[in-house]
Formats: C-alpha cells, structure tokens, sequence
C-alpha cells in the first residue's frame, strides 16, 4: 500500500452510563475499542455491522466531530502525517476544508430554514473563500454535478420542498464543494427508497474518481458495501473482527461472525439456498465488556483457548486478510 | 383449477380523502391467495402496501374510502359487513404483524398477559385458564422464545424477542392467513433471518397462508411463492416469484431488479432507475410508470395498461412488455 491517507492506530471511545442522576459513572459503553486501520488515497473502505457497534462512533472520531478517549488518528497533510487530536488552529481550519462527513438523514446535515444555496455554500463561507459571485457560480456547478439540474431551479428551495433523494444529493454537494480528499460517508443511502438508492451509490462512486477522495463508507447492508468499497472492516462491539479485500472478506469470510452476518444477509434470487445462521440470538450493548474475546457469548467455535485468552489481535492471516479469532490459523487468508 | 382461493381482493379502489385532493393509494388491484400459500408484495415507500393490508383487516384510515371492489374471505365479501361481524373474522381469520407492532406492547402487562386477553376475546370456543396457559407456552415454544418469558413485561424482551411475541399474538387464534407487514424491517439482519426462518416454518407446518409486504425484494425472494410488484398504488406484475425474478416483464420490475445488488453472484453493474416516484395525489395518466419508463411509447401517457397474462400464473400490467428484455444483465461492475 502507499503511504496513507488516513491511519487509526487503537482507537477508542468509552461513554460513560450514569445509573441514577447522582451517581458518578462507574460502567462504560465500550464504543470504539482498540481499533486500527488505514486507508490510502482514493480508497474507498466499508465499515459494516449491527446496530449500535460503534460505525457512526468511529466515522464522528475520524472527522472530529467528537474526541477520542484514547488512541490516535493520522492524517495526510502535503505530504506528511499529522495528528488530529494536537492540531492546531490555522492546521484545524485547513483538516475542516479537507475531511467532510455526509449523514444518513439527510435533514441532520440540512438546516430546515435555509436554502440549499445557504446549505451548499456555507463551507466556502466559514472557510472564507471566493466572492459571493464566484460562490454563486461554484455552488452551481457542484448541482450541476450532483445531479440538481438545471442548477437555478434548486438553489432557492427550502429542504422540505426536496425529496429524500434530492435532499441526498444536497448534502453531496455541500460535502464535496471544498474539495476534500476524506469523506465520511455514514449510512447515506438506508433511508432512501431502492429505485433512488442506485442512483445516489452511482453519483458517489463517479464523484470519488472526480474529486480523487476516499470515503469511509458506513452502512450496515453488505450487498452495498460490496457495490462500493475497495475493502470491509466488519465491526462486532466496538472491535473490527475482520479486514481485507471486499471479495476475499465475501467469498472467503473467516470471522465466525462474518460468516453469520453473511449468511443471513438475504439474496434477491429465489432458487439461492443460503446455508444455515450459525449464532443465536442479537447484539448486546458494549458495557463493560469481558476481557475474553467480544464474541465469546455468540461464538459457535468458541473452545477453552478463547476462554483463557484476552480479547484476540486482528492479525494478517496472508494477503492483507486481517481476522481477530483465536481459532482462525494464518495462511487462511 | 386446484383448491378455491381462500382470499380474493377484485379490483379494490381505496382512496385516502385529504384537504388537498384524493390520494389514490389503491388503484384497480386484484390478486389472490390460496390456502397455504406465501405470497409477497414488494414496491417502494408510499407506493400502497400497508393501504392494502389494512384494508384487508378493514383497520384502514379514517379518511380512506373504499371507491370499488371487493375483499372476499371464503367468497364473503368483507368490505360488506357490518363492524362487528368484520371483528369475528380478525385475529380469528386473518391476523397481521405489522411494522413496528413489537413497539406496541403495553409496557405495563405482562406479555403472556396481553396474549391472554386476546385468547378470551377471540378464541371460540373459550379455552380454560389451564388451556390458556398452556397455549401460550406452546405458541412461546414455536416462535423460538423460552415459555418462562410470558411472565415478564415488554421492556425485559429484546427487540427481536418483541417482535417473536408479535408472531405468537397473531398464532394465538389459529388464524388461516397472516398479513406480515415489514415484519422484520426495523430489526438487525441475523435477527431479521431467524424471525424469517422461523415464520416461514411455522406457515408451512400449520399451513396458513401468508401475505409478506415488504420494501426488500430479497426478503421476499427468499420467503414467497408468487409475488405481486406494486408501482404507485398498481399491481404491475403478479406472478411465481422463481419465474418472476428469472424472467421479469414489466419494466418497472426489471428495472428494480436490476438494480438490487447481492452479496452472491457476480459483481454486476446496477443499472439505476431515472426520476423518483410520483406523487399519489395527482398520479401520472396512463400508465404510472412512464414518466420514468425508458420503454414508453406514445400510448403509455394515455392509455392504461390492463393486467395481461404473459405465463403460466403470471400477469403484467404494461402495453410493452415484450421489447423488455428477456434476462437482466449480468455486465460487470467495472
Ligand atoms: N453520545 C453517546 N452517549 C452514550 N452512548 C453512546 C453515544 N453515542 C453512541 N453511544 C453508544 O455507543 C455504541 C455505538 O454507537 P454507534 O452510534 O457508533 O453505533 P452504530 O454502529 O453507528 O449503530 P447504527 O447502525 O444503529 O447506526 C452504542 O451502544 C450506542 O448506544
Ligand atoms: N391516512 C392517510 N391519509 C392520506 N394519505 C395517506 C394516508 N395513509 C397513507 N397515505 C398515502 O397513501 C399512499 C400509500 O401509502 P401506504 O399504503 O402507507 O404505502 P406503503 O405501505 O407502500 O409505504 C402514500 O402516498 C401515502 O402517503
Ligand atoms: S405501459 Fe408503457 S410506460 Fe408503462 S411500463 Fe409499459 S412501456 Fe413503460
Ligand atoms: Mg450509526
Ligand atoms: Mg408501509
């Protein structure tokens, strides 16, 4: 791999739960714990899993919107790595031009009393660029791109005079009118309706090669990670339990719960027979975690190795196939 | 002919009535279900399905008219009762687990509880409260959750466990037809397959019958027999649900299947539908799809398309069916 874009070295993110209104927090949510991965330029990189196993967690560390409790997150700057957590402020203002996040209700990112001229341009305006004329013409162009044609007949409306679609396309606007290299883009299509979703999936991965950025790529679904993503983490309880290559994670999945995951992910294709979910019952919260691996409840391997171990390293198994399992032997990659 | 259809819906027009017009949700759609028969409706948000399945129990809207049609169970046209002998057939006949019903458990009665009430309401003849009880430990047992549970309240269930205990409710009264609307939709996808595995067990052993609506084809490919594509309050095609996905003719039905990604098969290029669907207060003339129908001629904005047979048990609404391609296109993804 070339040098990276974006490297995460033991991320971690630990909300405190307070049991009575008095009480200092004694427990833990154990969002993001311990997770490391890179992504390099122009790569497009999917962060799958159940609800509540810390996507959206890690994709708000990644452009700052939060501040990790540990752990430390490098960014490419002309050239060389940088800090996220010490930057400072001249260096904060040029991470902002340079890292967006788009949102999967689009009415987050959108404030329902302004236009989508106010909407798409206010990032030229915190960043202080160009005059309101030139603002005029490049917020233009950016629905030119997106799709919002002709340009003039949008820049006035008002959110709810969009459809969710519409208000998708937006929110692309607005996220890539700085011209970023890094977007987060956080289950941006689950809300909208499937004839609608394609063409948002589309717009994005012409957009990528357009602008030359890289996405994290969070959604839960796995037919649309494999759409649009170079490789997958897949996360389990605030750890990632399997990366590597989308194709070889799907038609080699090692992980015992990546292959359940897979498994009941259901197929459009009526003569399929799909093989038999593994695991039982759903996901739990992430309070003060066992020690032992995450899984080790659900697990249906889990042997006296897993019992009396820690938690297991995500390691290379070949190949760039990295899997955190006790059980998985290297070379399977 | 084989057995009689157990439900028939004959050309139902319902209507919402609204300040700003009529809404039409439902628009000249027929269909039917055999005993023991699965049978799916898939179509987009607001394109007229949970219209449909509420309309079937008769719990539609207060502002929905029924404009023609009939619903008939056993050849008794439903939407012709009186309310209170429409009440016998509910939950006794036809049952339903709608979406997000897991949500709506009073949180203040045990779970076995509100079971129970329903039991005594329509189960004929009464059971005892020895026959209740264990009634429900037995429907427990089916649906996957630990009979003990039935004394515990909502909030002890997970949401999957909510959303089983809906699934033993809409058993209790041995029903002949489920309506499962987006049964699974706001659940986790291992969930979301064990509730599917399980209902579909269930349906097959006691043979019921079952109408799934839902939003995602690939739910409905794995769970149906015959599947009815809806397109802004129309049935558009109405067929096997094998040959349906093999040979798809509307070109609304192509298009939606060409454009659903997989995890298995090969990476194929999805080929994205242009527009969005319409507004249903003011629907396009002719066929409601052509606005976005890259198969449209002249005729199409005119002209509705009538329900055609194309196959063996396989019906398509559209004046040009036969220039749709045969099989979707398996090109790659570049
Ligand atoms: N601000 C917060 N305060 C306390 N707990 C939080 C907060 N944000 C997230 N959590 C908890 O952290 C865990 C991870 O949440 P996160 O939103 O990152 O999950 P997710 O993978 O994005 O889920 P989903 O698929 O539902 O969007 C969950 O247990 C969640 O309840
Ligand atoms: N009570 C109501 N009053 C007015 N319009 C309604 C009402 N309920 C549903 N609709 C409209 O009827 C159409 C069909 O809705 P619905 O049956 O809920 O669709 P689906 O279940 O397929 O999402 C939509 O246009 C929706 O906005
Ligand atoms: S009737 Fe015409 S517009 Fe409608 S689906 Fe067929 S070709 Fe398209
Ligand atoms: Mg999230
Ligand atoms: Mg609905």
């Amino acid at each position: 791999m070339s040098e990276p874009l974006v490297k995460v070295d033991q991320l971690t993110k630990l909300f405190p739960v307070s049991r009575g209104m008095f009480r200092r927090p004694v427990d833990f949510i154990h969002a993001v714990d311990g997770v490391s991965f890179e992504i390099a330029p122009g790569e497009s990189l999917g962060l799958v899993g159940e609800s509540g196993c810390g996507k959206t967690t890690t994709g708000r560390l990644l452009v700052k919107l939060m501040e990790p409790t540990s752990g430390q997150i490098l960014m490419q700057d002309e050239g060389s790595l940088i800090d996220v957590a010490h930057i400072g402020s001249d260096d904060l203002r040029r991470f902002r031009r340079r890292v967006q996040m788009i949102f999967q209700d689009p009415y987050e990112s959108m404030n329902p009393r302004r236009t989508v001229f106010e909407t798409v341009s206010e990032p030229l305006a915190v960043q202080n660029i160009g005059s309101l004329r030139e603002r005029e013409d490049r917020v233009a162009q950016m629905l030119q791109l997106v799709g919002l044609t002709p340009p003039n007949t949008f820049l006035f409306r008002y959110p709810h005079e969009l459809s969710g679609g519409q208000r998708q396309r937006v929110a692309i606007a607005r996220a890539l009118v700085l011209d970023p290299s890094f977007v987060v883009a956080d289950e941006p299509t689950s809300m909208l309706d499937v004839s609608i979703r394609i063409s948002i999936m589309e717009l994005m991965l012409e957009l990528a090669d357009a602008f030359d950025v890289s996405y994290l790529y969070i959604t839960h679904d796995l037919a649309v990670a494999r759409y649009m993503c170079d490789r997958i983490a897949v996360m389990y309880l605030g750890k990632i339990v399997e990366l590597g290559d989308t194709e070889e994670v799907l038609s080699n999945p090692l992980h015992p719960y990546t292959r359940a995951l897979l498994s009941a992910v259901p197929v459009p294709d009526p003569t399929y027979r799909k093989p038999e979910v593994e695991i039982k019952g759903g996901i739990t919260k992430a309070i003060n975690p066992p020690s032992e691996c995450r899984f080790i409840e659900r697990c249906p391997w889990a042997t006296d190795i897993c019992h009396a171990s820690e938690h297991p390293p995500l390691e290379d198994k070949g190949a760039g196939h990295f899997v955190a399992c006790h059980l998985v032997d290297k070379g399977a990659g | 002919m084989s057995s009689p259809p157990l439900l028939e819906v004959d050309r139902l027009v319902m209507h919402y009535v609204t300040e700003k017009g009529e809404v039409s949700a439902v628009e000249d759609v027929s269909f039917s279900l055999k005993k023991g028969e699965a049978l799916g409706l898939v179509g987009e948000s607001g394109c007229g399905k949970t219209s449909i399945a509420m309309s079937l129990l008769r719990l539609q809207a207060d502002n929905a008219v029924f404009k023609s049609g009939e619903i008939r169970l056993n050849g008794e046209n439903l939407l012709a009762l009186p309310e209170d002998e429409m009440r016998r057939h509910r939950w006794k006949d036809i049952a339903m687990v709608f979406q997000g019903a897991m949500n709506a458990w009073n949180p203040v009665y045990r779970v076995g509880d509100q079971i129970r009430e329903a039991l005594d309401l329509h189960f004929r003849p009464r059971l005892s409260d020895a026959e209740v009880t264990e009634r429900i430990s037995r429907l427990f047992e089916m649906v996957g959750l630990n009979p003990a549970m039935a004394n515990r309240y909502p909030h002890e269930f997970s949401g999957g466990m909510r959303q089983r205990a809906i699934i033993a409710m809409a058993l209790s009264c041995d029903p002949s037809i489920i309506i499962a609307d987006e049964p699974t939709t706001a659940l986790d996808v291992i969930v979301q397959d064990q509730i599917l595995q399980e209902l579909k067990k269930i349906q097959e052993e006691l043979g019921m019958a079952i109408i799934y609506i839902s939003h995602d084809i690939a739910v409905i490919a794995e769970v149906t027999d015959t599947i009815g594509i809806m397109y802004a309050g129309k049935l558009v095609e109405l067929g096997p649900t094998v040959e349906v996905f093999a040979r798809p003719k509307h070109p609304y039905a192509y298009l939606l299947l060409s454009s659903t990604p997989s995890v298995t098969g090969p990476r194929r290029k999805l080929a994205p539908l242009e527009g969005e669907p319409p507004n249903l207060l003011n629907p396009p003339t002719g066929c409601r799809f052509h606005p976005r129908c890259p198969y449209a001629t002249e005729r199409c904005s005119i002209d509705e398309p009538p329900m055609e047979v194309v196959g063996d048990g396989h019906q398509v609404a559209c004046w040009n069916w036969q220039e749709v391609p045969v099989t979707i296109s398996q090109e790659a993804r570049p």
